[in-house]
């Protein structure tokens, strides 16, 4: 019905017009909320199955690595299998360790022998401050390099920028980090090359070339949708009318240029949070960070299980969870969305 | 008298040289309409754009422009800002696309009046739904916090005549104002445009394609073609006697309601020629071409109410003749085509093309070709309904291999013959359709349609998009096309004029259902049902003719 939805928003459109209401929450947008919730449930949910099981697709036998090193007599193998829960049926693991992991108990870390959840609490600092940083880095310098661009369209500094940036995609965070560590921590000595420090300023200040390191390849994605986007907001007859009524230059870019392009801008930085997460692994192993990324990886060599279940779920959730606030967050960025409206 | 507007030898040449705009002078004064008339490509809107300096990045202004005894041309910002605030504004062509749509109907009301004018939020609000009131949206306050997705097209451009009127401006420029909306909104915007610049004693440039449209609104005209003006002059002088060759054209290519009576049959319409073929074709009482009989089809919309768009269609076109089926947006015209056509499948009813049954979705390969070569459809943007990367001979021999079964070189040859009949020629064959214009464009499309000799051509309109002289092209063809080849045509549009050129009966639909039929002439002549007069008187007509 690709032409007809002309009929049908027209006729919509009346009985819309003919009653003017008003409010957020209307039953409508709460169907939506509440539909947005169940299905970051079931997403979960089901993600949860795929994390927990795989383990039993994966070769390797926890009980044997619990035991290395030792000689196993059967009784010290039946013992350790019915102290870690590993005697029962798959299916009762799984309800055990999901009815922990809801109250945050992932079980025990099979190479430190300690709890999952302290295990990763002493490295979660690290990886959160290196994201944050990471993110405040990708959105203050491609966010200014898009809108840079875009205002210079067809220019030399709009071709420099674009440049710049492809430049910049082409490095991988690997090369980028050793690259960083070999100038400014080797060379200049102005950054340290190694650990996270001790206290909240010195931890910033360590990890200063990582959070770099880490946001290079995503400035790059930001910065290049953005330019788009606003460039396609510049060409809009919306503009021009603003534009015409006597408003100021910058004005008009705030309010109807950049205003308007935020949505592209938004959808990708959902993606990117996940982005973020995995990078930091290249980038923790580099810098030498006890962040959750060289966890993993550590844990996945050992096949320390439990860790690696917690810290995927971990990921998985944080992916799910930013990207639903972007989606509730359109009708906010887009008020067509929210009607379901089709024409853009 | 001192001028508003008065524009002098205007020169207007981009970076790279290209010239635009050539010796524009024209002048308004206040109280007074202008009419800035011309096809597409012509100039005029970017004119009035320079009268607010809204020019093409690093263009070459030359020549004087004064708004209200100051110079445009050459100002610094400042002075530009204040012209933008105080002098003039201007209303754009579609509202939909000129109003942010991700902010309320307020905002874009008060927006000039906060961050221009200081004016604080609740002086703005009062003053923005006085004006609302001004324009005639009914209720302002309630449609003060709704956003622009939830109007019709007519309201928001009572949203926009507003949002210019906020500065009240001594200079109101009209881009098009009506072109996107429907003749019945048009005739509504119109109404109020005439009543604000008779209250306001506001000077008003105003841009149309539309000359009757001019005609009916305009005291003085100028004629713009290809960045120069061809004639300008009082406007009952141009359109009554015009003196150069190019108004004299534009003025022929125009199709008119006005249908004149027994001596003065000017226009050759589609009635009178349609009683010869009538005569001529005996084949006529072999039962009609096209029968629709108790046509149905309904949108059921998730969380809103079902949208009845066809409702229990009759109709019925002879061998050879031709029907037009006259509605505004949203009556349901398109989705008639497309039942008919089968691009969709209808609720309830038949569909019956040559005797033959045109029953659900074809199955099979055979079923399938048998299925489209009854029907073909000439759609409404040529620029979309071809293949960019297919030149136009290749696009028709296509169709005729996969229909006719034809090898090479006698599909060359008759593709060849094809665009000679719709008037173009062998060079054409191998040409991109970037490389054409709109005109030939949909003449290759007509010629692709024409290919596999459908039983019925089926145009949703498809001289929209048109300038009115290319317009006329593609209908003298269509007139040549049925004649030769005794062609049944479906003929789908909004405008009443070009429907009663081509067709001998139509039908009007509103909202699905088709509330008259008849002969055209008669359906203009004496419209019976009150929708139908609606949309009759709608329809613009100088000046003059309505004072006599």
């Amino acid at each position: 019905m690709a032409l007809d939805s002309r009929t049908v928003s027209v006729a919509a459109r009346e009985a819309a017009a003919e009653a003017p209401r008003r409010g957020r929450w209307s039953a409508a947008g709460v169907r939506r909320v509440a539909g947005k919730l169940g299905g970051l449930a079931l997403t979960l949910f089901l993600a949860s199955l795929l994390v927990f099981f795989s383990r039993f697709l994966v070769p390797g036998d926890p009980v044997s690595f619990l035991l290395r090193g030792r000689k196993p007599s059967p009784e010290a193998v039946a013992q350790v299998t019915a102290q870690y829960g590993l005697d029962l049926p798959p299916w009762q693991q799984y309800l055990n360790w999901l009815g922990g992991a809801l109250t945050g108990d992932f079980g025990r870390s099979l190479q430190y022998r300690q709890d999952v959840s302290t295990v990763i609490g002493e490295r979660l600092p690290v990886t959160l401050m290196l994201v944050v940083m990471s993110g405040l880095l990708i959105a203050i310098v491609g966010l200014s390099a898009g809108v840079v661009a875009a205002l210079n369209k067809g220019r030399p500094l709009d071709r420099l920028t674009l440049i710049g940036l492809t430049v910049l995609s082409a490095i991988p965070s690997f090369v980028g980090s050793i690259v960083l560590i070999a100038i400014f921590a080797v060379q200049l000595g102005w950054f340290p090359t190694f650990g996270s420090g001790q206290g909240f300023g010195d931890m910033v200040y360590h990890l200063v070339l990582p959070s770099i390191a880490l946001a290079i390849v995503f400035v790059v994605l930001v910065g290049k949708v953005t330019r788009s986007s606003m460039v396609e907001q510049l060409g809009r007859e919306h503009v021009e009318v603003a534009t015409s009524r006597g408003l100021k230059r910058a004005t008009v870019i705030r309010r109807h240029v950049f205003r308007n392009a935020l949505g592209p801008i938004l959808t990708v930085s959902g993606v990117l949070v996940a982005g973020l997460l995995v990078a930091s692994t290249i980038v923790e192993a580099a810098f030498g960070l006890a962040g959750i990324g060289s966890l993993l990886v550590q844990s996945v060599d050992r096949l320390d299980f439990p860790v690696v279940q917690a810290i995927v779920m971990l990921v998985v959730t944080a992916f799910v969870v930013v990207n639903a606030i972007v989606d509730l967050a359109e009708p906010w960025i887009d008020p067509r969305s929210a009607a379901g409206a089709s024409a853009r | 008298m001192s001028q508003l507007l008065d524009i002098d030898g205007l020169t207007l040449e981009l970076h790279d040289g290209t010239r635009l705009l050539d010796g524009i002078s024209l002048s308004v004064a206040p109280g007074e309409t202008v009419g800035l008339v011309g096809e597409s490509g012509s100039g005029k809107s970017l004119t009035a754009r320079t009268v607010l300096g809204l020019v093409p990045e690093r263009s070459r202004l030359g020549g004087r422009v004064r708004l209200d005894g100051r110079e445009v041309i050459g100002a610094p910002a400042r002075d530009i800002l204040d012209l933008r605030r105080h002098a003039a504004a201007m209303i754009f062509q579609d509202p939909r696309a000129g109003i942010n749509p991700m902010r309320t109907i307020g905002d874009h009301l008060t927006e000039t009046l906060r961050r221009c004018e200081g004016k604080s939020a609740a002086e703005a609000r009062a003053r923005a739904i006085e004006l609302l009131a001004d324009v005639q949206l009914p209720r302002p306050e309630e449609h003060f916090d709704q956003y622009p997705h939830e109007f019709s097209g007519g309201m928001l451009q009572r949203v926009m005549i507003a949002g210019a009127l906020t500065s009240s401006p001594k200079l109101l420029i009209c881009d098009e104002p009506t072109t996107a909306l429907d003749v019945t909104t048009q005739a509504e915007i119109v109404r109020v445009l005439v009543e604000l610049r008779e209250r306001r004693g506001m000077g008003m440039l105003f841009i149309t394609h539309d000359l009757n449209l001019a005609a009916s609104l305009c005291d003085r005209v100028v004629v713009m073609s290809r960045g120069r003006i061809e004639e300008s002059g009082d406007a009952r002088r141009v359109f009554t006697a015009p003196e150069a060759d190019y108004t004299r054209r534009l003025i022929e290519a125009t199709p008119s309601i006005a249908v004149r009576s027994l001596d003065g049959g000017v226009e050759p319409d589609a009635s009178s020629r349609a009683d010869a073929s009538g005569r001529m074709d005996a084949s006529a009482l072999a039962g009609p071409m096209l029968e629709v009989r108790g046509l149905d089809k309904q949108y059921q919309l998730r969380g809103r109410p079902p949208v009845h768009a066809v409702v229990e269609a009759e109709l019925e076109i002879p061998r050879g003749g031709s029907l037009g089926v006259v509605g505004e947006s949203g009556s349901g015209k398109s989705t008639l085509a497309r039942l008919i056509v089968g691009l969709e499948a209808a609720d309830r009813g038949e569909v019956r093309v040559a005797g033959r049954e045109r029953g659900a979705a074809p199955h099979g390969r055979a079923e399938r070709l048998a299925h489209a070569k009854s029907v073909q459809m000439v759609f409404q943007d040529p620029y979309l309904s071809l293949d960019p990367r297919i030149p136009a001979g290749r696009a028709i021999q296509d169709v005729l291999r996969l229909h006719g079964g034809l090898d090479r070189a006698a599909a060359e040859a008759r593709a060849l013959e094809l665009l000679e009949a719709v008037g173009l020629g062998e060079r054409h064959l191998a040409a991109r359709p970037k490389t054409l214009s709109g005109g030939q464009r949909q003449r290759v499309a007509i010629a692709r349609a024409l290919a596999i000799e459908p039983d019925l051509l089926v145009m949703d309109e498809a001289t929209s998009a048109l300038d009115v002289s290319v317009q006329a092209q593609v209908l003298d063809l269509v007139a040549r096309l049925r004649e030769e080849r005794g062609l049944t045509v479906l003929f789908i549009s909004h405008d009443l004029g070009v429907v009663r050129r081509v067709c001998e009966r139509a039908v009007v639909m509103r909202r699905g259902e088709i509330v008259e039929q008849g002969p055209s002439d008669r359906l203009l002549r004496e419209p019976e049902h009150p929708y139908t007069r609606l949309l009759v008187d709608s329809v613009p007509r100088p000046s003059w003719e309505v004072a006599a």
